[in-house]
């Protein structure tokens, strides 16, 4: 089922079974038919680990929301939230809880936090005087989720924010505690590299971590040579500037949520003549991406335009494969062609969704404005024209393109100048606010308190020496291939969303 | 050898009896052991002894004395006993020692003669007064039954969660019983008791009579009566000498014996082994000893002074003032290998292995017959079984021997039996050791586990010892040395005589990081005993956050918990950390202490953000930050419904924002205040929906309205930079359609934003007639885009052909479209050529 997850060099699927292995075993605690209760920013993390029919095996028959006032009717005898630790959560479950027990036949409710059981939020649960109805209060460390064969992520998309706009560290000590888990599975990592100061601190906590798990040392063979650390604040520059591979083309375009991204219907409608535009569908098409499938594995990480040449050579290979059947002669070769069957038929289905992905991207990536504001990113990540106001971006205000688009374009513009000058910042704001709300001050301010935005310090500018002297920019990019970088672009999206 | 079993007593045909001695006591007891009330726990416990018990002065001399030893005599505790007479001692399964009072009042003291707690065992026994008492084990733990002045019994089945009992009358019971005993049969106990020649058996809901099966006739009363270590079995005397041995369910007999003795015997014990078929029944008198089973005979002992038995599992200890023996069935495979001329495969090993080491070529002779025969594992197997059952290293030993120089003779005989036994009886022998003084057998040992013995020495305070076997036997260390360890530190931390200091460090010198050892439990016990100044030392070294901040809090040092809940980055724990203290302090006091930890502050804050937004203002106030200030007020202005509600709270985050010399923000704010009025007229005067429209919006929207001088107005007021300005009208006039307006706007004077813009919104709007106009004015740059994009490919080409652009030949040539296209891709192709030539 997760098959895709053991091929890497590390076999994450070991930590897959295990979070599932909980899961399991806190519903069984629960006996009988149970109902549960959704944290709704939960259900997404979930479907990585666990789809409905696990839930299913273990009597679960219905699922819901979390929401305010009573819960929906539902003929089962436990009740189990699933939530993350928050007070305001709180709140709305003890307010469920109360109108159900208005209702009628008692039920078991049980409590599950996510990722952390808090104090914090069963002295809140206590104060309103429901503590006492969950028969299970548990956690479920699901910290770090196995996302593909080499990528584990924690989901966690305002962790940035949290570090650096709000001093709150409640992630670091998350990803801390994953990454003790992960050591639990795969052995002591027996060196860890970090940068930045967030690292410092997750590596600190660690260490903390290590000397109170002393007791269940384990003494399996470390699988995991070195550990590397990077806080996202070393690096501002990569979250800032346009992803180019296919993957992050279409995170860029589309957003990938949990590995699944949701497209436009149109293209993939069944091409089937006489059916016309009747019933085109109107619901978006959601795909899910990750290196289960050969096709995706293989150009995710290239250079959007080496991605048509593949496709193409794909099509030749699978049409190639079809027109095989003309040759079998023989029942012993027609079966041989059948069994294959359901292999190519879905190579096909997959190179088909790819091809319209690719075509949706392309319609994009050819449009003159991505041409420009490609120019600009690279002009400024080369340091040209850093310190002065850049028109295509005043353009981009004067015609109020999307918020997110001109601020990035500013903060890369301010990161390759070591911030921007007095002068510049103020009237790139002014611009801000007067065309896209005065409300923005907050937004610009807190873009400034992360330290994306700032003004520059002394009128020096230091960005061309390290970027001269730690080659951060390469002229000559074999556009063919991406590889690592994947993973360091990933937590782009948590940069771009303070 | 032949000596070997010279101290074996047959009885009957299939049993041998022995008895040897454990240790020579060391005590220096004074008076007689029937002078004393007496207890013995069992799996080689410790005695207790309480002299003077039955004292009535009240002179100090007098007064009874508490004595504790080890079961080799090493005295372990002496005190003087202060509290009311004592009716009965005995000993729980964790080796307390229970002292039953007259008045039901049991005391509990450790093995160390330390008080621990006591309980009553209810008022019935309190007026009644106690006559007798037993303690008993059961598998829930340690129970006590009483009779009482009136004749009832009450009983409790497990002091350790105490539930008493009072169990029903006995119909016409007048005077006390003969003899009674407590049973415990299918989980629950009963009390079986005899009254001249009726035995009742009373359960918590009935008594009843019952008559043991085959009895012998003419019993007029019963003398004493015995169960099983296990309560298996049970043993009757009566007043005939007569002996009746049976289940104790009193379904079945086993056997009887007549002993002729009529005299009512000290103590009767049953002395078998688990898993044996043999029965047999100790009884002692003052000056003899008789072990009757299933045999027309007797093995008789002359005791040659006062002595005590102990019902053990696999045999009874019997100790008096100079010496501590046990008497048990020799087991099987000591009774195969010693037995005079014996033919047993283990035998002729053991016979065997001592020829070889007199180099003897009878060693072969021997180890031929037994491999003749196939017997040769199980030769080795008898040999390591009776090492076990051995008392003495050198009896061990000799065994151990013969069986690993057989196992040298068969090809795959697992090893651990061999090495299990050789490790059990190392740590045998050293427990047995008169210093330590636990004699334990190898299957009492077994019965025990290693786990109870461990914690058995740590009773002890044998801490060394426990943690040399732990070592020894590899035990992973969170179940041994760790344990181990930490029970030390538990009982360092009660010497009051030690500096806080010292024994802090001590402690930590001992424990380091020792895997498992909780310092917190360790500082809980130093708490508890009123250190709090030792327990925060211990909690220093305490890993775990999540156990160290809660107990900081219980001992009120909420600050130190701080601290140490934002060290660990639990962010959870800080919070809980904060409401503690936020309920603890006044409010200002709470504001100093986190202003002294940022980390928390910040927490904090977040908390306040969601949960109180006041305290939050209160905070940033607190701190002067005005910046925040702002903010908040801007944040605030967004609750506010009514328009003069909101341009308050913006004036108030103005104002903040001038302290913070924010000016850009402060200017904004005013701004933003300015625009929020001038939306609030142009709704009054215009209609429509202008309030929370950006500034940019709000012209666009009067410009869709036609109101051009407002809209130019509005932007001088706000200074909109030109090049905005442009972009903003060219959009709203084209949206509008309006192209003779747009057409006047180019004119009114130079773009500042070109003409290229104009090219691309007409198209935009499929007007290519108007995008023209505009194509011609667009500068020389961008003027080959601007003509492709109004379709013009032939005149881009020109231009670009001119103007010698390589790129922008490209471009044109990717627009040009088969045969309408021809002549002008034929062109550059040519200027290209010519451009190269050069």
């Amino acid at each position: 089922m997760a098959a895709h997850l053991s091929y890497g060099r590390v076999n994450l699927n070991v930590l897959r079974e295990a979070v599932r292995r909980e899961l399991r075993e806190f519903l069984d605690k629960c006996a009988g038919s149970k109902a549960i209760v959704w944290d709704e920013n939960l259900t997404g993390p979930f479907g990585l680990i666990a789809q409905y029919s696990l839930l299913k095996e273990h009597e679960v028959e219905k699922m819901f929301t979390l929401k305010g006032s009573r819960l929906p009717a539902a003929d089962v005898k436990n009740i189990i939230f699933f939530v993350r630790p928050r007070l305001e959560l709180m709140d709305i479950i003890a307010e469920n809880v109360l109108s159900e027990d208005r209702r009628g036949p008692a039920r078991d409710f049980h409590i599950l936090f996510v990722p952390r059981r808090s104090l914090l939020c069963e002295q809140r649960l206590k104060d309103l005087g429901v503590l006492g109805s969950f028969i299970h209060r548990e956690e479920y460390s699901l910290d770090l989720i196995p996302f593909d064969g080499d990528l584990l992520s924690m989901e966690s998309e305002g962790a940035f924010k949290e570090c650096y706009l709000e001093s709150d560290q409640t992630s670091l000590y998350h990803a801390a505690k994953g990454l003790m888990t992960l050591q639990a599975l795969y052995g002591t990592i027996p060196q860890i590299f970090g940068k930045g100061e967030c690292a410092r601190q997750v590596a600190n906590m660690m260490i903390r971590m290590k000397r109170e798990f002393t007791g269940s040392q384990n003494s399996i063979f470390p699988v995991f040579d070195n550990l590397l650390l990077l806080d996202r604040n070393v690096d501002l520059l990569t979250p800032l500037a346009t992803q180019l591979t296919y993957e992050g083309l279409i995170d860029e375009i589309y957003g990938i949520q949990n590995s699944y991204v949701k497209l436009p219907p149109e293209k993939f409608a069944p091409k089937k003549q006489g059916d016309g535009s009747k019933d085109l569908p109107t619901e978006a098409k959601k795909l899910q991406l990750n290196s289960a499938e050969e096709l995706y594995a293989e150009i995710r990480d290239k250079n959007f335009n080496a991605v048509g040449s593949v496709l193409s050579k794909k099509a030749k290979v699978i049409s190639a494969a079809f027109e095989e059947r003309h040759n079998a002669k023989t029942v012993g070769e027609i079966k041989q062609f059948v069994s294959q069957l359901p292999h190519m038929q879905a190579a096909r289905g997959s190179l088909a969704n790819h091809t319209s992905i690719a075509e949706l991207i392309k319609d994009v990536t050819t449009s003159e404005d991505f041409f420009d504001k490609l120019t600009v990113e690279q002009e400024f990540m080369s340091g040209v024209d850093t310190d002065k106001v850049n028109s295509y971006i005043e353009d981009c205000i004067a015609q109020k393109h999307p918020l997110i688009k001109v601020l990035r374009l500013i903060c890369l513009q301010s990161v390759c100048n070591s911030g921007l000058k007095q002068k510049v910042l103020d009237y790139y704001k002014r611009e801000i606010l007067q065309t896209y709300g005065y409300e923005h001050l907050l937004t610009l301010h807190s873009l400034e308190k992360a330290g994306l935005l700032r003004p520059q310090p002394g009128g020096r500018n230091n960005y061309p020496t390290i970027r001269k002297t730690l080659r951060l920019w390469m002229d000559d990019v074999n556009e063919q291939r991406f590889g690592l970088l994947r993973a360091l672009y990933w937590y782009r999206r948590c940069g771009s969303q303070c | 050898m032949d000596c070997y079993t010279a101290n074996w007593n047959p009885l009957g045909d299939s049993a041998f009896y022995r008895k040897y001695e454990l240790y020579s006591m060391d005590w220096d007891l004074k008076e007689e052991l029937r002078d004393c009330l007496v207890a013995a726990a069992p799996y080689g416990g410790p005695i207790a002894l309480l002299r003077n018990p039955w004292q009535k002065e009240k002179a100090a001399s007098a007064r009874p004395v508490l004595e504790i030893y080890s079961a080799s005599g090493m005295p372990l505790a002496s005190l003087l006993w202060k509290s009311g007479p004592v009716v009965s001692l005995g000993w729980s399964a964790e080796e307390e020692l229970l002292c039953v009072q007259e008045d039901g009042v049991v005391l509990v003291y450790g093995l160390h003669g330390d008080f621990r707690r006591h309980f009553s065992m209810g008022n019935e026994v309190l007026q009644n007064r106690v006559l007798d008492a037993r303690i008993f084990h059961t598998e829930f733990g340690s129970g006590v039954a009483i009779l009482t002045g009136a004749h009832r019994f009450t009983l409790s089945a497990n002091v350790g969660d105490l539930k008493l009992r009072r169990m029903p009358e006995v119909p016409g019971l007048q005077s006390a019983p003969s003899c009674w005993t407590a049973l415990c049969q299918d989980r629950v106990a009963h009390i079986l008791l005899a009254v001249g020649p009726d035995l009742y058996l009373l359960d918590h809901a009935a008594c009843s009579a019952v008559t043991p099966p085959g009895l012998a006739p003419g019993v007029s009363s019963f003398l004493q009566m015995a169960v099983s270590f296990t309560y298996r079995h049970l043993a009757l005397f009566t007043d005939t000498g007569y002996i009746w041995m049976g289940t104790a369910s009193l379904k079945e007999k086993l056997c009887e014996f007549n002993c002729n003795i009529r005299a009512p015997p000290k103590q009767m014990v049953w002395c078998s082994r688990p898993r044996s078929k043999e029965r047999a029944v100790v009884v002692a008198w003052e000056r003899r000893l008789m072990v009757v089973g299933d045999a027309p005979e007797s093995i008789q002992f002359v005791l040659d002074e006062d002595s005590y038995l102990v019902p053990e599992l696999d045999g009874v200890r019997i100790f008096s003032r100079s010496t501590h023996e046990f008497l048990h069935e020799v087991p099987v495979a000591s009774e195969e290998i010693f037995k005079i001329a014996s033919m047993a495969p283990g035998a002729l090993l053991l016979e065997a292995q001592k020829e070889y080491e007199k180099e003897s070529q009878k060693a072969d002779e021997y180890l031929r017959e037994i491999q003749e025969l196939g017997q040769l594992t199980q030769a080795v197997q008898q040999c390591i079984e009776a090492a076990g059952h051995e008392h003495r290293p050198d009896m061990q030993k000799s065994l151990l021997r013969a069986a690993s120089f057989g196992k040298c003779f068969l090809d795959r005989f697992p090893p651990d039996s061999f090495v299990r036994m050789c490790q059990d009886l190392r740590v045998l022998n050293a427990i047995r050791d008169y210093h330590i003084g636990i004699p334990l057998t190898y299957s009492q040992y077994k019965q025990l586990t290693i786990q109870v013995l461990l914690d058995r020495l740590v009773l002890r305070r044998l801490y060394p010892l426990a943690i040399q076997i732990c070592e020894y036997l590899r035990l992973p260390e969170v179940q041994g040395v760790s344990r181990i360890l930490a029970h030390w530190a538990c009982y360092k931390v009660q010497q009051k005589d030690v500096s806080d200091e010292d024994v802090a460090r001590a402690i930590n010198q001992k424990l380091g990081d020792t895997p498992g050892v909780s310092y917190s439990d360790i500082a809980a016990r130093a708490y508890g005993c009123g250190r709090t100044e030792l327990a925060i030392k211990l909690l220093e070294y305490e890993p775990r956050s999540g156990e160290q901040v809660p107990l900081l809090l219980k001992m009120k040092r909420s600050k130190l918990a701080l601290s140490k809940a934002i060290e660990s980055g639990d962010t959870d724990l800080v919070f809980t950390v904060l409401l503690h203290l936020k309920n603890e302090l006044n409010l200002g006091d709470f504001f100093m202490t986190l202003r002294n930890q940022p980390m928390a502050l910040s927490l904090y804050r977040q908390f306040c953000k969601h949960q109180e937004l006041e305290t939050l203002k209160d905070l940033y106030n607190q701190d002067d930050n005005h910046q925040e200030l702002g903010s908040f007020h801007i944040r605030a202005s967004y609750a506010e419904e009514r328009i003069e509600g909101r341009v308050a709270a913006l004036q108030t985050a103005a104002d903040a924002f001038y302290k913070a010399k924010n000016e850009f923000a402060a200017k904004a704010t005013e701004d933003q205040m300015r625009l929020l009025r001038l939306q609030r007229r142009l709704e009054d005067e215009l209609g429509g929906q202008f309030l929370d429209l950006s500034l940019h919006d709000t012209v666009t929207t009067l410009i869709l309205g036609g109101h051009n001088k407002r809209a130019e107005q509005l932007a001088r007021d706000f200074r909109i930079p030109d090049k905005r300005l442009w972009w903003l009208k060219l959009t709203a006039l084209a949206d509008l359609e309006d192209w003779e307006e747009l057409e006047k706007f180019s004119k009114s004077k130079k773009s500042p934003i070109g003409y290229l813009p104009f090219v691309e919104i007409c198209m935009k709007q499929h007007n290519k007639y108007e995008a023209k106009k505009y194509a011609s004015r667009v500068g020389p740059e961008q003027k080959v885009k601007a003509l492709l994009l109004v379709g013009d490919v032939a005149q881009a080409a020109d231009v670009a052909i001119e103007r010698r652009n390589e790129a922008e030949l490209s471009l044109v040539l990717s627009h040009c479209t088969g045969a309408t296209d021809g002549a002008t891709a034929d062109k550059i192709q040519r200027a290209r050529a010519q451009a190269q030539k050069k």
